[in-house]
Parts: structure tokens; C-alpha cells; sequence
């Protein structure tokens, strides 16, 4: 799963757990960006959004640092925040359907109101929002990618079958005009960061996510670290702000990546990835920065996740928008990545799309399945 | 299913850790069972999402009151633990559902048989000093708790520790951990915070403090409308501090939707008490009947229960001593 169910407090809590993750720029309208925060995986539909959490993503300006093999993301100010929050049901609406309603405040201060699962959503100047049951747009086939990562199988003789085929998702839907609601001057890069964190006094931070399978694929698995193997990492690293990582976990946080990095490389025969002078993997800061990082001045692209930072590891300019998109392979990107560094043959999981695709009309996600498999 | 409305949510209480509308948050919890249920009959779980199942299953029994979610719960883990005899979460399972229903012996030989196959000693600790709490060896669980947090401070332990406390009667020290506990915690399910509630409020309950239970089993109805053993021990409250009307109407509805006697138990007696006999004797009749099945089912769980049923509103002091 992209980040579904990604650590032990997100299983005891799901209506906090981030699933997914997607920004891109609008299909027809340039200069809008399309945000979108899925949580609860395997929701029924039924599910509702906790009235106790500040359901938000952030976005900064971002520019490369470094690139070539030293490649560092250089995030800047300011920041700008959509929280996402939800009312207590409605009283007396009768004995199953608990009515909801939501709020999005955008970065300007105004703030936009629907109604949960209102397929036209709410809208205010320069933006769009939505927020409610719909189908997981996600895929991946769990057993083929956990013998690939686990053993180095590559070949299958069975069909693929996507793990998430016919779930549902808790979905927030926002569509922005960069220039009115985040600013003129904004860009082109930026990063995007989802988090849930809860409402009133402190704010505890729940989850984060920034790209797919950061800690269920690369930062969970332990029996390749050799110096942290005990530790859950997973909800330490949900405490901390994607943009300013705390210097007190970094090292575990290093050791585990490189660890699981070096191996998934080696899973195809040969290194494709040389260490840096430290003996870290070269993908371990890169990923460590762990924001999508979309360019809001490009076209639409549907096969543009990572792009962006592959472009920089080889010290050539991009070409796409990046982030990701609702049809996005993530994880045949992902997967050839980490194993051959791209180049090699494209490593896949058996599976390029999803049953039921996403639109390029808002709220672009498909209904939900009423009876879930 | 019955479920009251909320005087007010409970995180906009200033100072309240934010948690999920009661509502929702059970909403949730029962499309969370279903759908893990379909992929469960599909064979699609894998060994956590099948000890969630099992656990959240045991969940909604202890909020609504339905002992057959509870045997439910323990049938999957039964089978389970037949299954997988290599799984340390499903033996984990079955220790948890053993203890609830009394079978301790039984579940510490499964918590030492999870614990050869390589479950963490955090977990098993816990749950171990549960076991040990219940059989009355609370020097013992109260050492395993200690040990715990000296490793680790988290919720579960402190709130744990001051149930432990509560028992033994030290009421400082409990309320102490109690607050602790409540001030750690980090998520936003109202279940584990309103049913920490609930064992401070039994604690006051126990010592005769009747305000301090009220409040207490207030705020956790405030979290969670449809928390049974809160609304159950409100009634009680209410009972005796000379309110019976208002306990029966909050006992009726309960009394209802739960298959646990002692809410119909507990309604007959009020009902009994103000002169209401008839009525009485309904509740009477349906909790005597339930308590039969239950304590021939569940002996080691129901039997001094139900003993002490038949020695008060079940008025037959014979039932209690062949219960004996």
C-alpha cells in the first residue's frame, strides 16, 4: 500500500491514516493545481472523517540544492497550509446515514464549506474542494512485490492481481488557482507534504506522508539494519515535520534506509547504485526529503511521479511535472528505481493500472463500491 | 442499535484530549469489522489484520455490551491459534480471549507459547499482568507494570497500573496514574479514553464517592453516548443518590440492546425498589434466564455473577449455592 496501515498507531486508529498521497496540476486548466489526501484504506461506505483531526497539506517552494549524486532538495519560505476539518454528525438524520459536513481554510484565510460525499463539492474563489467515499485509485499486487523486495523473485507465473481492487478511501478533493489562493510569485516547484494532526491545544502530529511507500517499503522492514533492528521507526518518523527532520533520529533513520536501499539494488545481480563518500545509498537524503515535488508551471502528465529527482540525480533538467497523479504506476516507478536505478529493464508488479481508472473531472476519483470487497 | 445523543463533544471541552465523535468513531469501528469479515471469508487477512479483527470485535462487545461479539471473538481466535500453531499473534489472540471469559490457566499457557515463538516481551508483559491481576496476584502484576514503564511511559501501562491501584484500595496513588494516563494519550478513538474513565469512575463507585463516580462516568458518556458499562454504572449512580426515574430510563434502552443479564438485572432492581413489581419481574425473568445459559456456558466467567444475581433481585438462594 502506498502508506496504508503504515505503522502500528495508524492500525489502532485508520480514520488518522494517511493512504495516499497525489498533486498535480489540473488536466485542463494550467496554473491549478490538483491536491488530493486519501486516508482511512479500506474504508466501508459508511466511513466519516474524525471531527478531532486537522486533516492538512502543506506546501512549500522547493529547488534543488545539489544534484548529480550528492542531489539535496532545498526547501524554502513561506508555507502554505490547507486544513481540512469535519463536523460532528447531525443530529436525529435518521439510523444509518450520520450526515457530515466540512471546512477547507486555504492558505488566503478563506475557507470553503460541503458537504461530505456532495460530489460538486464547495467552492470560493480559485477553489474547488470535496471530501468523501470514494474508490481507492491505488494498485499494486502485495504478494509479487513482497517476493521481489523479500527474495529477488522476479518472474510469475500467475496473473497479477491488485491487492486494493474494489476498496474504498476517505478522499479530500482540493483544486487550487496557484496564483490567487497560493500566491503569484509561487513556484514553479513545490512541495507537497499530507498530514493528520489533531484539533485543539498542542497538535499532535498523527501521520505524515510525502511520496508512496516511503515506510512500508523502505523504512519498516528491518531485518537488513544492523544497528537499529528492535526499533518501530515508522511512528517516530510520523512525529516529525517532513520539512525539518530532528537530529535525534536521524542516524536510525539513515541506517535503515541505506540498509533495505543497498539491498534492494543488489536484488537483480549487480549494483547499479554507487555510494556516496559517506558509504550512504545516493537515494538515502533524497528520500529522507520526503515531500512530493510537483513543478504547478507544466502540463498535466500522468507517468511523471519522481521524475523530477531522477532528472537531478543526473544533473539534467526535467521535462514533466512530476509529483503524481490518481494513475500513476508509483510503484513499477518505484520498484525499477531502487533496483537498477533505471538502467535497466522497467521492473513491474504485473500491474499498470487500476480496474477502474481515475477521471480527469473533478472529484476525479470513481465512486465508492457500496459492498467493498 | 440504541444510542443517545451527546450532551457535547468531548474534545471541545477546554483542556479534554481531541477524540472522534462517539458516533462516528463506533460508525467506523463497525464498517471496520464488516469489511475485514468479507476479506476474512475470502481468506484475504493477513496475521495483523486478523488480530485486528479479533480485537475490534472484542472492542464493540465491551462498548455496546454484547457478549456474543465477545465469543464471536473468541471463536476466531480458537481457530486460529488450530491453524497457524507457528503464529505467536494468534496464540496472543487466544490468551486475550481466554482471559476475558476466566480461562486464566489456560491463557498464560498461551501467552508462554507466544512468547516461545518470539513474541516481545512488551506485549506479553501487559497481558500477563492482566491474567495475574484477576487471579488476585497483584504483587506480582503490579512488578511486571512497574518494569514496563520503566522502560517505556505510554497509556496503556499507566492506565494499567492505576486500575491495578484502584483494586488495592490506594486511591491517591491511583487517580495519580490515572491522570497520567490521560495526559498521554496521543490518539483521537474516544474507546480507549472513555473506558479509562470508566474504571476511575468503578474506583470512586467502589469507595462510596457517588460525585466523583458521576462525573467520571459522565465524561466517558460524553465521548462515546453508547459506552455500556459507562451508561450502566450512571444508572447506578442515579439509583443511589435518589433518582431512580432517571435510571431507568437510561437503564431500559440498554437493557435492550445488550445480551449481558446484569443491565436487566440491575433495571429489575430499581424497578423492585420503587414498587414498580410487575415490571420487575419481566427484567427479572429475562436476566434469570440469560444468567442459566450463560453460567453453564461460561462457568468459570458467569457463575459468581449469576450467584450473586439469585442471591439479590433473583430472590433464590438455592440457584446461588448450586452455583457454588
Amino acid at each position: 500500500m502506498a502508506d496504508h496501515f503504515s505503522g502500528p498507531r495508524a492500525l489502532a486508529d485508520p480514520v488518522s491514516d494517511i493512504a495516499d498521497l497525489y498533486a498535480f496540476p489540473h488536466p485542463e486548466r494550467a496554473g491549478c493545481l490538483v491536491l488530493v489526501l486519501d486516508v482511512f484504506p479500506f474504508a466501508a461506505a459508511s466511513a466519516r472523517f474524525s471531527d478531532a483531526i486537522d486533516y492538512r497539506i502543506r506546501l512549500r517552494p522547493v529547488q534543488a540544492a545539489a544534484v548529480g549524486v550528492d542531489t539535496a532538495l532545498a526547501v524554502g519560505e513561506p508555507e502554505y497550509i490547507f486544513h481540512c476539518t469535519f463536523s460532528a454528525p447531525r443530529d436525529g438524520e435518521g439510523s444509518d446515514q450520520l450526515w457530515q459536513e466540512g471546512t477547507c481554510l486555504a492558505p488566503t484565510g478563506e475557507a470553503v464549506s460541503f458537504q461530505v460525499n456532495d460530489e460538486s463539492g464547495g467552492q470560493a474563489s480559485g477553489l474547488r474542494v470535496f471530501a468523501g467515499v470514494r474508490l481507492d485509485p491505488f494498485f499494486i499486487c502485495v504478494p509479487r512485490v513482497q517476493k521481489m523486495l523479500g527474495a529477488g523473485q522476479f518472474e510469475f507465473p500467475e496473473h497479477a492481481v491488485n491487492t486494493i481492487d474494489g476498496r474504498n478511501v476517505l478522499s479530500i478533493v482540493i483544486e487550487a488557482d496557484v496564483a490567487t489562493v497560493v500566491g503569484p510569485n509561487t513556484g514553479p516547484l513545490m512541495a507537497v507534504v499530507a498530514e493528520t494532526v489533531t484539533r485543539g491545544g498542542i497538535g499532535v502530529r498523527l501521520e505524515r506522508m510525502g511520496r508512496p511507500e516511503i515506510k512500508n517499503f523502505i523504512l519498516g522492514p528491518n531485518a537488513h539494519d544492523t544497528v537499529n533492528r528492535d526499533i518501530e521507526l515508522r511512528d517516530l518518523y510520523n512525529d516529525e515535520d517532513a520539512f525539518k527532520l530532528a537530529p535525534h533520529y536521524l542516524g536510525a533513520y539513515r541506517a535503515r534506509l541505506d540498509a533495505n536501499l543497498t539491498f534492494y539494488d543488489g536484488l537483480d545481480g549487480k549494483p547499479d547504485w554507487r555510494p556516496s563518500e559517506g558509504g550512504n545509498h545516493p537515494l538515502t537524503e533524497l528520500l529522507l526529503a520526503d515531500f512530493l515535488v510537483v513543478d504547478v508551471s507544466k502540463p498535466y502528465h500522468e507517468a511523471s511521479f519522481f521524475e523530477i529527482e531522477r532528472a537531478m540525480l543526473q544533473g539534467v533538467p526535467h521535462e514533466t511535472c512530476g509529483g503524481r497523479s490518481l494513475n500513476d504506476d508509483v510503484i513499477d516507478t518505484l520498484l525499477t528505481v531502487m533496483v537498477n536505478g533505471g538502467k535497466g529493464p522497467r521492473i513491474s508488479d504485473g500491474l499498470d493500472h487500476a480496474t477502474v481508472t481515475a477521471s480527469r473531472v473533478f472529484p476525479y476519483l470513481a465512486p465508492p463500491r457500496s459492498d467493498p470487497r | 442499535m440504541w444510542c443517545p445523543s451527546p450532551a457535547r463533544a468531548g474534545w471541545a471541552i477546554r483542556g479534554e484530549p481531541p477524540t472522534t465523535d462517539g458516533r462516528i468513531a463506533l460508525k467506523n469501528l463497525q464498517a471496520q469489522i464488516a469489511s475485514l469479515e468479507v476479506r476474512a471469508a475470502r481468506g484475504g487477512l493477513s496475521a495483523v489484520s486478523r488480530a485486528g479483527l479479533i480485537e475490534l470485535i472484542a472492542l464493540r462487545g465491551q462498548v455496546l455490551g454484547l457478549i456474543a461479539d465477545y465469543e464471536r471473538a473468541e471463536a476466531l481466535a480458537e481457530r486460529w491459534a488450530l491453524d497457524e500453531r507457528t503464529d505467536s499473534l494468534a496464540f496472543l489472540a487466544r490468551a486475550r480471549m481466554r482471559a476475558t471469559f476466566h480461562r486464566f490457566t489456560d491463557a498464560l499457557a498461551d501467552l508462554a507459547r507466544a512468547e516461545a515463538l518470539g513474541l516481545g516481551r512488551e506485549v506479553l508483559d501487559h497481558e500477563r499482568a492482566g491474567i495475574l491481576q484477576a487471579v488476585g496476584r497483584s504483587d506480582e502484576a503490579t512488578e511486571l507494570l512497574q518494569e514496563a514503564l520503566a522502560r517505556r511511559t505510554s497509556f496503556e501501562t499507566l492506565g494499567a497500573l492505576a486500575g491495578l491501584y484502584a483494586e488495592r484500595g490506594e486511591l491517591a496513588r491511583a487517580e495519580h496514574l490515572f491522570t497520567e494516563s490521560r495526559e498521554c494519550y496521543r490518539r483521537v478513538s474516544p474507546f480507549p479514553l472513555a473506558l479509562l474513565d470508566v474504571r476511575r469512575g468503578q474506583m470512586w463507585l467502589e469507595h462510596g464517592d457517588l460525585r466523583r463516580a458521576r462525573a467520571w462516568f459522565d465524561a466517558a458518556c460524553c465521548r462515546v453516548p453508547c459506552l455500556a458499562p459507562a451508561q450502566g454504572h450512571l444508572a447506578e449512580v442515579e439509583a443511589a443518590m435518589g433518582e431512580p426515574e432517571v435510571a431507568i430510563a437510561r437503564l431500559r434502552p440498554l437493557a435492550i440492546s445488550s445480551d449481558d443479564p446484569a443491565y436487566a438485572g440491575q433495571l429489575a432492581r430499581i424497578l423492585g425498589e420503587i414498587g414498580r413489581v410487575a415490571e420487575a419481574r419481566r427484567w427479572r425473568s429475562l436476566a434469570a434466564a440469560r444468567y442459566e445459559e450463560l453460567a453453564a456456558r461460561y462457568p468459570a466467567a458467569f457463575a459468581e455473577h449469576a450467584a450473586e444475581f439469585w442471591l439479590a433481585v433473583g430472590d433464590d438462594p438455592s440457584r446461588a449455592l448450586d452455583l457454588g
